[in-house]
């Protein structure tokens, strides 16, 4: 009897186990950001955090684990365990462009992403009462003054700080960078006058609607939400840019609970309530599914380390 | 004395790492530090040298120093620091546990009657489940959940 | 008083629990070393999104204000900062509680939050706008000369001999450069380790610094923790009001410095204790007894670090800069519900901002009681639990504490080594204030610095920049008044002295 009773339990617990993967996700999933509470990856996250209960029936669980500006978080990830209930943000430039400074315990290939859900365009922002009323005139005052004109941004090596290095190169001109611990300080700095612009993002000009205006964005066509603003490419720079966001899983996370996570991820971002939440907030959607990673990874990366190069960020 | 010349091994090492730094932003805030360590290290040595006290390195008159156990304040330290790197390998509640309890005999003076074990233990397990269960439930942080019982 | 129409929306049932509710939950996550405010707030923000705005904001202000407050407990009775915001309570409250007084000083740590509190709300409720502007004129360059303002306390607590403290403030700066540079982003002084890349997190270090000595002479001895002199006599609540009443003046320049730190962003509840504990230190007739167990001294830090939760909200509601990091968290939360900062939130959609305040008044009033009362327990806990329960409690709190900031095993491991590098630094008459001191101050001084100093060669005007500007100028004002006041007052006393004599 005993014996009988052993394979039965054997078996009733070997079943679920083989169709878990049907059932996806079975439990709360963990959403790592490495990052601190408050950030726009915070943000972010929060918003995708209430669509994701509504849409799959599981809580999305968002933990943090900053550390060496998500250097501590991407470097612990692939230690992870790879069923798919945890997943991590990643953000770009920074998962290419940190591994090519210094060790910092990842590379970027060891990262695998799954789904590129948005990014903030770079927009170069001033103060509502600058002189500067469009891209020319900060151009012609570069020019007359090389070096004068302080910009503020998050930090180097980031996207503000290569859209800045990018766009001296194309149009001619000399600024000087300063940076700032975070978007935060860089419009604070902004906002006090301390500096004569910024090399910001959209959703700062959402957050600060009426203190800051966009000379331009870094877009293929305009931002729904500032119709009025040029894009860099109009006015005859290339520059299409902005920090990336995205999720990751750990490197043992099976094939199918890939694609079934970028699935989700993907049916989040086509919900229009989420959409226009986003836009609201200054954000502009990007849809990159894991089919697409690859070759999106490699584009961005050319990019970036061309950028760096020149900044001088990386040797 | 000791103390200065170690602070100037450390002030120096720091300045090596300084050299390896790409960005000249990086090393001027760092390097002016090591330098006024160096300065004010050299200094401490010249003024202990110009005035001997009577009791050299008088500590912290805080501590208590006589009838003091080494041997348990290296024990406190070594179960610690075993416990915390254990923790990604038995997760936290088995090393909170084992170093809970090992923490208990480091720290107990009176005898082990049986009544104060079977007290202590049974609050050391509830403390310490306790605090797993807040922290992990109510609090959401993901402690480390152990190599063997993933 | 403006929006006054709101108090009762403030006073809804919903609402008073939650204030009720948030600072019971935010003074004990307070308490307990390595749970900061910042985390409590964090947690909570899910369960926000289902509330009203105000209510929202009620929870989160409660639980913030509560968690400042707690920070306090350990501070006073295990010379452990709670949170970064209490540290500088250790500096007399640890020496109060070692003599007896322990009682005594949790009560004057729950007195003093309270005004610190509805000072910092008062601001926030008059003159919010205004003071806003304020926070914008910090520049760079202003930082960086309040972080030197910081850093002259080490004088003042290194008074066994100026010489260690500055090494020790220099080796509390090094620190503070581990890790990724902000500024440059280069990767410094990890020597290729895994575990450094992160930083030294301050919490972590506050906890190695000042607990871990401590916890490892309560093993090596069967000495009591803290010496009790007398019976529990309840809270000592008279005797602490005649204290607080005797230096109202003082508590209340702690509390307006403690506002006017928290407007100022990035700068929290750390900073507004010390430099409020400075000043209070410098303008005392009894400065020679701060470090021993002043009570003087908890009422101006304890104060200063209350107020800074009012008036972190200011920039915070105003410019949506957030003026500490819980508020960056509540800002967050805000924004998610779909709040848009502003001055017009002062003024057209007032209701959220007035319930608000004035459910922060609550919430400030409440600690009191709740403060009291849960005070009193971890005063009679810590005093009658044996040692041989308390070390491991307090030990095991550690780990689980310092793991909890970041999520990260290396927080801990550099906690338990800096203790020990603490431990050792205490017998040979470092003390660990000045290390600390370095750490916190160490990326604002380095950020300001590097940033001024751009703006300045940009501009071509270098010392325009760092000595041309009217804060700056007031600020440095202020650096030599601390450094040479104590002289000069000492060669002014010296020489009133000696004519009397002569007459």
């Amino acid at each position: 009897m005993k014996l009988k009773q052993l394979v039965a339990i054997a078996l009733a617990t070997i079943m679920p186990l083989s169709s878990a993967f049907a059932e996806f996700p079975e439990k709360s999933v963990s959403y790592v950001i490495p990052f601190g509470p408050g950030g726009e990856s915070d943000i972010t996250a929060r918003h995708q955090q209430s669509f994701f209960k509504d849409k799959f029936g599981q809580d999305l669980v968002i933990s943090y684990k900053p550390g060496g500006g998500g250097a501590v978080g991407w470097s612990q990830l692939n230690g992870i365990k790879g069923d798919g209930h945890t997943i991590m943000g990643i953000n770009l430039p920074h998962i290419v462009i940190k591994p090519l400074q210094k060790d910092v315990g990842f590379k970027t290939d060891e990262i695998t992403g799954v789904y590129m859900f948005h990014y903030t365009p770079d927009a170069l922002v001033v103060n509502q009462d600058s002189p500067f009323q469009s891209l020319q005139d900060v151009i012609d005052y570069a020019k007359e003054n090389p070096g004068k004109l302080t910009l503020s941004g998050s930090g180097k090596g980031t996207a503000n700080h290569l859209a800045q290095i990018r766009f001296d190169g194309m149009a001619g001109i000399k600024t000087t960078y300063v940076a700032f611990k975070g978007t935060g300080k860089a419009v604070a700095a902004l906002l006090g006058d301390q500096v004569k612009a910024e090399w910001g993002y959209t959703s700062v000009g959402a957050k600060h609607e009426g203190k800051v205006r966009l000379l331009a964005v870094a877009m293929e066509e305009r931002h729904p939400k500032f119709p009025a603003v040029p894009t860099f490419k109009e006015l005859g720079f290339d520059l299409v840019s902005g920090a990336y966001r995205g999720i990751a899983v750990p490197k043992s996370t099976p094939e199918d609970v890939r694609v079934k996570l970028s699935q989700m991820i993907g049916e989040i971002n086509a919900d229009p309530a989420f959409r226009q939440r986003m836009e609201n907030d200054g954000m502009a959607l990007l849809d990159v599914d894991y089919a697409g990673m690859d070759a999106f990874m490699e584009k961005m990366t050319a990019i970036y380390t061309q950028a760096a190069r020149e900044a001088g960020v990386i040797k | 004395m000791f103390m200065a010349v170690l602070f100037i091994l450390i002030a120096t090492a720091a300045l090596w790492d300084t050299t390896t730094m790409t960005d000249s932003d990086s090393y001027v805030f760092p390097r002016a530090i090591a330098f006024a360590m160096i300065g004010f290290s050299i200094a401490l040595i010249v003024w202990n040298l110009l005035r001997p006290q009577p009791t050299p390195g008088t500590p912290n008159p805080d501590t208590p120093t006589r009838g003091a156990s080494t041997a348990r304040r290296i024990g406190l330290v070594a179960v610690m620091l075993t416990g915390t790197l254990l923790m990604p390998w038995l997760g936290f509640l088995l090393s909170g546990l084992l170093a809970f309890a090992a923490l208990m005999v480091c720290s107990m003076y009176d005898t082990w009657t049986r009544s104060r074990t079977i007290i202590y233990s049974l609050s050391g397990i509830g403390i310490v489940i306790g605090f797993y269960t807040i922290f992990a439930k109510v609090l959401l942080v993901p402690l480390p959940t152990g190599l063997w019982f993933e | 008083m403006p929006g006054i129409e709101y108090l009762l929306e403030a006073l809804t049932p919903l609402n008073i629990m939650l204030a009720l509710g948030g600072v019971i939950a935010g003074t004990v996550i307070g308490s307990l070393p390595g749970l900061t405010a910042t985390m409590a707030v964090a947690v909570l923000v899910p369960i926000t999104f289902t509330m009203a705005p105000a209510s929202a904001l009620i929870l989160m202000g409660a639980i913030y204000t509560g968690a400042i407050y707690g920070g306090a407990y350990a501070a006073i009775l295990l010379n452990t900062p709670g949170t970064p915001s209490a540290i500088a309570t250790t500096f007399d409250g640890f020496p109060m509680a070692r003599r007896g007084d322990g009682d005594l000083a949790v009560t004057l740590a729950c007195l003093a939050s309270v005004s610190g509190g509805l000072v910092g709300s008062i601001f926030l409720l008059m003159l919010a706008p205004p003071l806003a502007d304020v926070a914008l004129a910090f520049g760079p360059v202003e930082y960086f000369w309040l972080a030197v303002f910081g850093l002259t306390l080490i004088s003042a607590l290194s008074e066994n001999n100026l010489l260690k403290g500055l090494i020790g403030a220099c080796f509390g700066l090094l620190l503070s450069c581990v890790g990724v540079a902000e500024i440059s982003a280069d990767i410094r002084f990890t020597f290729g380790s895994q575990t450094l890349l992160g930083g030294i997190e301050t919490v972590s270090a506050l906890i190695g610094l000042y607990c871990i000595p401590v916890l490892i002479d309560l093993v090596a001895t069967p000495d009591k923790h803290l010496k009790v002199t007398h019976q529990a006599r309840g809270f000592r609540f008279l005797e602490a009001l005649a204290i607080s009443w005797k230096y109202k003046l003082g508590l209340l320049r702690s509390s307006v410095i403690g506002t006017l730190v928290g407007i100022l962003p990035g700068a929290g509840g750390s900073i507004a204790g010390l430099v409020a504990y400075s000043e209070a230190r410098r303008v005392s007739k009894r400065s020679e007894h701060f470090g021993k167990g002043e009570p003087e001294g908890v009422l101006a830090t304890e104060s200063a670090n209350n107020a800074t939760v009012g008036g972190g909200f200011i920039p915070t509601l105003v410019l949506g800069i957030p003026g500490t990091p819980p508020d960056a968290v509540i800002l967050g939360a805000l924004l998610i519900q779909g709040l848009r900062t502003g001055p017009n939130l002062f003024t057209g959609e007032g209701s959220i901002v007035y319930t608000f305040i004035y459910g922060l008044f609550l919430a400030t009033l409440l600690m009191l009681p709740v403060g009291l009362v849960i005070g009193r327990y971890a005063y009679k806990t810590i005093i009658t639990v044996p040692k041989a329960m308390l070390v491991p409690t307090v030990a095991f709190m550690t780990l689980i504490g310092t793991y909890s900031i970041r999520n990260n095993i290396s927080d801990v491991i550099v906690m338990i080594t800096l203790g020990v590098v603490g431990w050792v630094l205490n017998r040979f008459g470092f003390s660990p204030s000045p290390i600390v001191l370095g750490l916190i101050l160490g990326s604002i001084a380095e950020q300001g610095f590097v940033q001024a100093w751009t703006i300045g060669a940009a501009g071509e005007d270098l010392t325009g920049m760092f000595f041309g500007r009217p804060i700056s100028l007031a600020i440095i004002a202020f650096i030599l008044l601390s450094l040479f006041y104590p002289l000069i007052r000492k060669h002014w006393l010296g020489s009133k002295m000696g004519k009397v004599r002569a007459d």
